[in-house]
């Protein structure tokens, strides 16, 4: 008698709450669509920022947004960053290019509506040089700046630094209101404390400015009503929101959620079909295998010889089909694109990786191959290529355990050179082949795989060559000779080159890949 | 069979405790035996979050990798100089008790330090993220709360039969999913297949967030007046709360059933029955009032292990809550981010036992103060 | 957590030293269908776990077939993953992984706990005191977070995993024989034992062991689910298998590259349901013939059990079997 009506009780109470999912989720379409009109962009991301202040910025993300709300001195044009163009300025340079003029383009205005003055320049400057826990605080270690007229500013080093126009592109340099950023703690002594407010407001002079941020969540974005450059944003409003996984980001792409994705991988990129657009180039960035010269660290495993066997024993062809569409083999140490990169790179020889494993003295214990695992670059994770890699070396009679960490685990002890046998990668923190110098013997890479410049003077010899060269031909010889060296008597081994895929709805148009800064919002437009 | 001991938290309305001598006590009471007993458990749980902070403390200073160069960066981590000015803004290179000495004393200040992965005071970071956990704690607690409770009595009721036999494997088969693999199954199902949800976040990108108030959307939105965030903040609940109820419902569903069948087996229960009242003022009035208490404690119990939950659900669907702040706090060896963590989620446990003990202290008289 | 109901058992009178009946039950367990269809699923699990290396069709690690092929393609029954792997054998595989790895986990874990519940209970005062705090402290920690980060304090790996897993779970323990404890020590038979002069090891072993031992094993039993729950959520997190180890929780995690190769994901979690729900029917059955007010186990999360009505305190011991 009694169980009937509790049971209808019961039925009530569970329809109420699925009519309750119901309404709930039949709401999603509406707002979904929404986001497609109007005048709002949304970019998934994940997130690396950490401030949006330019002065303390040194991430991909960080980079993206600073270039959307601050412009720099020098500018590249789409994704060919081997070109340094104007940007707030033009110059010129002396022959042995140790001092830079720059001259500041007429009538350009802050978001204020003030005009941007060489102090402003000249403050930026030094407030970065002043800040010396700031990330790209060593962007200008050794560069003095100083103000000629209202219009033009001086750049001098000691050393010849034909490298300085690409320096001068990245987006932690971007021209700060010197007026707004000093009465909001602003300063060049080193006491500068100005970070807190530029995380809430922006003092600049980019396409955009910044409504709101939230390191965790998401960036907003909106049109500065005051540019008067020749790059207006086409979007009033920007929301770059922070989606970790790579695999929902595609989700979201695919089901309207979202209008630019920025980090699949090749396989994801190829999942999307045709109603996507996808921009795939090769990054910057090169993702190699450390073989460490310190005998003390490598133990037996501690010679060129050996960084050779596995050189010819990768079948880079197999590791490529993981990297997926607009990845490269690469070629050395400097990535294709960029001066002086080799043609072509090394191809599969089991023979002479036999050879040079003989010749190393390695005596077929295990080796530990450790890496970041949770730092994908240009999509590609790492896990999936070193259980390749492991695989390929075992069949070339090399037998590897991987010993994963996190990246702020793994870090440590790659910078501290403590690692034998190890997978990393490296990008250039400004568009020129000087950035790839430090894998040189004695140099920042070199001396994390134990390689001091008593090891091998003449690659020592060269990377010097191609640092002071002054004229651009002898230059560019100076580098392939080096990149020649490095992977004939290098400890290094540079596999691939990831692509980087910038995949957008068709209502979007204009995405376009930079090393730099990933992407100029300001270049994407509403499809017609 | 008699119960000389029944209930007592289950006495029926209007029934008097009529000079039911308290039983299995050691000491006699003092003359305030509460208030003694809640400066004791006060002055407990004070000690228990400073375990909490030495712990987390220990643990994080345990690790391999170097908090500096996790934060820097590889670029700057190679800068000695760069290296040099953040360890001593930070104040890294002072030995590890005066480390732990200096965050106890800004803790009494109210303050957790600064985040080395956010760069962003600790405490600002906590005040996104937990109320972004606590939208769907609270949600899902009170909608497998409904579901169990259902489920639960029902089971009960049929005791032995095959509607019970029937709630105890659904109960079961809900506790041994894997959350995060049903979480990106039914996402990828859901949304990506049917789109009867909307994606990953709290928010359609598109909508503002509301002024902040109490930090939860949906409640911030209507309090602001505002519908269609409202809606839009419910709909980015919905498969959260769905994934993490599943487990919810059948870990509460277990211990209702069993809290309702002791009070079923009670003599009030019989007297009511006997006496002819409806079942369903039975139901409501007897037998979920007299298995409140118990349930109002597995309710807390469940609560924290929803902050668990969300730790591996979270990450699948973007959501900046609690979870995903432990996560990338632990990734990236943030000590101050861990140590607020572990104090906030130690003081939310801390504090719900807290809360259930007092109200059995007040509600019982044979619950033992010692 | 100190306030713990009244037990108004412990102060009635003598009770026999019943609770071995406990056993006796058991075969009767063992003919309820839930346990039937558990008992066969998890035996199944084992004897995979245990034999998988012999049959599988590939090395689990073999990258020998191509990338992304769906199930039943060139002979792989369930499809190979983005490294072109067969997904049956790391499937197969993956049971000895985890399933044996999971039961050492809950064996650590009950004899710390018990250690450390049944010296508390026994000897009281300073020594409870004192047990029962750190015994709070870990429980005061989320699992899942508290197991995040002592697995990336120690570093991630398997065994570490492992370790973690301990440090959350033998709390419970540790409560449940505590308790068990502080109601035995006052037994008759107890005291009679001490006024013959048995040690307090002698006195434990063998007149208060086999009285938790019941109650003990439900809790075990429900707890081999959960550990494997824990175990794998910390391999999906990237802080316990590593690779190229074929562990279900890092399959998933895996899965998550390939959104559309939907095979990769959803078998392994399959595997992680059903290994984990024959556990947890073996457990409920157990719990409902041994402990059917689930005392056991609310006192192992902490929640204040309601006071025992006299049949089901017969009911608990066994006496009225």
């Amino acid at each position: 008698m009694r169980t009937p009506r509790l049971a209808a009780i019961a039925f009530a109470a569970v329809a109420a709450l699925s009519l309750a999912a119901c309404s709930g989720g039949n709401s999603a379409a509406p707002s979904g669509s929404a986001g497609t009109s109007g005048g709002s962009l949304v970019v998934d991301s994940g997130f690396t920022i950490e401030t949006t202040d330019p002065g303390h910025t040194y991430d991909p993300t960080g980079n993206m947004v600073a270039k959307a709300l601050y412009e720099t001195l020098v500018d590249f044009q789409g994704s060919d960053v081997s070109t340094p163009i104007p940007g707030l300025a033009s110059w010129t340079q002396n022959d042995a290019a140790t001092e830079f003029t720059f001259t500041l383009e007429d009538g350009r205005t802050f978001s204020d509506g003030n005009p941007i003055t060489a102090d402003d320049v000249v403050f930026t400057m030094d407030r970065v040089k002043g800040m010396t826990e700031a990330k790209p605080n060593f962007l200008l270690t050794g560069i003095t700046v100083s103000k000629v007229d209202d219009k033009t500013v001086t750049f001098a080093s000691e050393v010849p630094l034909l490298q300085l126009p690409a320096i001068l592109a990245n987006p932690a340099l971007g021209i700060v209101n010197s007026k707004v950023v000093q009465e909001n703690g602003g300063s060049t002594t080193g006491t500068d404390s100005a970070q807190s407010y530029l995380d809430g407001a922006s003092a600049g002079s980019g396409p955009f400015v910044l409504e709101s941020l939230d390191l965790t969540s998401q960036i907003v974005l909106t049109k500065n009503p005051k540019y008067n450059g020749d790059e207006a944003a086409a979007y009033d409003r920007v929301v770059i929101r922070n989606v970790s996984e790579s695999a929902t980001q595609q989700i979201n792409l695919r089901g309207g959620d979202t209008m630019v994705a920025l980090d699949l991988n090749g396989d994801q990129v190829s999942e999307l079909g045709t109603d996507f657009t996808v921009d795939s180039v090769p990054s910057g960035q090169t993702i190699f295998l450390l073989v460490n010269q310190d005998p003390a660290v490598g133990g037996i495993t501690s010679n060129v010889d050996f960084a050779s066997a596995v050189r010819s024993a990768l079948d880079y062809d197999a590791l490529l089909e993981l990297a997926g569409s607009g990845a490269a083999q690469a070629t050395g140490v400097i990535p294709p694109g960029f001066l002086g990169a080799l043609e072509t790179g090394t191809k599969q020889d089991l023979a002479a990786s036999k050879a040079a494993l003989a010749k190393s003295g390695y005596d077929g214990s295990t080796v530990k191959l450790q890496y970041p695992n949770d730092y994908p670059v240009g999509g590609v994770e790492f896990t999936p290529l070193a259980e390749r890699v492991q695989s390929q070396l075992q069949a070339a009679g090399i037998n590897v355990e991987l010993a994963p960490a996190p990246f702020a685990t793994e870090l440590d002890s790659y910078v501290g050179g403590k690692e034998a046998f190890s997978m990393w990668f490296w990008g250039p923190d400004y568009a020129d082949s000087a950035n790839f110098l430090p894998f040189a013997p004695g140099l920042k890479v070199g001396l994390r795989a134990g390689w001091t410049a008593d090891k091998n003077s003449t690659i020592a010899g060269l990377a010097t060559a191609a640092q002071t060269s002054t004229d651009e031909t002898e230059r560019k010889a100076n580098f392939t000779a080096f990149a020649k060296a490095m992977q004939e008597s290098g400890p290094f081994v540079p596999m691939i080159v990831p692509g980087s895929n910038i995949a957008t709805a068709k209502s979007v148009t204009g995405a376009v890949y930079n090393s730099v800064w990933t992407m100029d919002l300001a270049e994407l437009k509403p499809a017609s | 069979m008699t119960l000389p001991r029944t209930q007592k938290t289950s006495r029926a309305p209007g029934e008097r405790p009529a000079g039911d001598p308290p039983a299995g006590r050691s000491r006699p009471r003092r003359t305030s035996p509460l208030l003694g007993y809640l400066l004791r458990r006060l002055g407990t749980s004070v000690l228990l979050l400073l375990g909490v902070t030495i712990v987390t403390f220990a643990l994080t200073n345990l690790v391999p990798g170097n908090p500096v160069a996790a934060a820097l960066g590889e670029g700057a981590a190679s800068n000695p100089e760069t290296v040099a000015a953040y360890v001593k803004r930070y104040g890294l290179d002072q030995p590890l008790p005066v480390q732990y000495l200096t965050y106890l004393g800004n803790l009494l200040q109210g303050d957790l330090g600064r985040s080395l992965a956010t760069g962003r005071p600790v405490t600002t970071d906590l005040a996104t993220a937990i109320p972004a956990t606590l939208e769907i704690a609270v949600l899902t607690i009170i909608v497998s709360l409904l579901v169990a409770t259902v489920l639960g009595t029902v089971a009960a009721y049929r005791r032995g039969m095959v509607t019970d036999q029937v709630v105890r494997v659904v109960s079961l088969v809900g506790l041994s999913l894997p959350t995060f693999w049903l979480a990106l199954v039914s996402f990828n199902f859901f949304f990506l297949q049917l789109r009867v949800v909307p994606g990953s976040g709290r928010l359609t990108a598109t909508l503002t967030p509301p002024p902040t108030v109490t930090g939860l959307f949906t409640v911030d939105f209507l309090l602001n007046g505002d519908g269609v965030g409202f809606v839009d903040a419910l709909a980015h609940l919905t498969l959260p709360v769905f994934v993490l109820s599943l487990f919810t419902v059948g870990l509460l569903t277990r211990f209702i059933r069993t809290s309702v069948l002791e009070v079923l087996g009670s003599d009030y229960v019989r007297a009511a029955r006997a006496k002819g009242l409806s079942p369903m003022r039975i139901v409501f009035d007897y037998v979920l009032r007299g298995a409140s208490l118990p349930i109002l404690t597995i309710v807390g119990i469940a609560f924290g292990a929803l902050l668990s939950g969300t730790v591996l659900v979270e990450s699948v669907f973007a959501w900046p809550g609690l979870g995903t702040y432990a996560y990338n706090a632990a990734r990236n060896l943030d000590l101050p981010g861990i140590m607020g963590v572990g104090l906030v989620v130690g003081f939310i446990y801390l504090g719900l036992n807290f809360i259930v003990d007092l109200l059995y202290g007040l509600l019982d008289p044979r619950v033992r103060l010692a | 957590m100190t306030a713990t109901a009244a037990r108004p058992s412990n102060s009635r009178g003598p009770r026999v030293r019943a609770p071995r009946g406990g056993r006796l039950r058991l075969p009767a367990v063992w003919r309820t269908p839930l346990a039937i269809v558990g008992a066969v699923i998890a035996l199944a699990w084992v004897v995979v776990a245990f034999t998988a290396p012999l049959w599988v069709p590939y090395p689990p690690d073999a990258q020998m077939l191509p990338r992304l092929l769906p199930p039943g393609t060139d002979g792989a029954i369930l499809g190979t993953d983005a490294l072109g792997r067969d997904l049956f054998s790391r499937l197969m595989s993956g049971a000895g992984v985890t399933i044996p790895l999971s039961l050492m986990l809950v064996a650590a874990s009950v004899v710390i706990g018990t250690v450390i519940g049944a010296s508390a209970g026994y000897f009281g005062k300073w020594v409870d005191e004192v047990l029962m705090r750190i015994t709070d402290l870990f429980m005061a920690f989320p699992t899942v977070i508290l197991a995040m980060v002592v697995a990336a304090s120690l570093g991630p790996s398997l065994f570490n995993a492992v370790i973690a897993a301990i440090v959350v779970s033998w709390p419970q323990y540790a409560r449940v024989t505590r308790s068990l404890v502080l109601g035995l020590r006052g037994q008759n038979y107890v005291i009679a034992g001490r006024l013959l002069g048995h040690s307090p090891l002698r006195s434990l072993l063998a007149d208060i062991a086999p009285n938790i031992t019941g109650p003990v094993v439900v809790l075990a039993a429900l707890d081999i689910g959960s550990a494997i729950l824990l175990l794998s959520g910390l391999s999906f997190l990237g802080l316990g298998a590593q690779p190229p180890t074929a562990e279900w929780g890092s399959m998933i995690s895996s899965a998550l590259q390939n959104f559309d190769a939907w095979w990769i994901g959803l078998f392994p979690g399959l595997a992680i349901l059903t290994v984990v729900m024959a556990f947890n029917f073996i457990g409920d059955s157990l719990r409902d013939a041994l402990d059917p007010s689930s005392r056991t186990e609310r006192a192992a999360s902490g929640v204040v059990a309601a006071p025992k009505t006299e049949d089901e305190a017969l009911k608990g011991t066994g006496a009225s079997a």
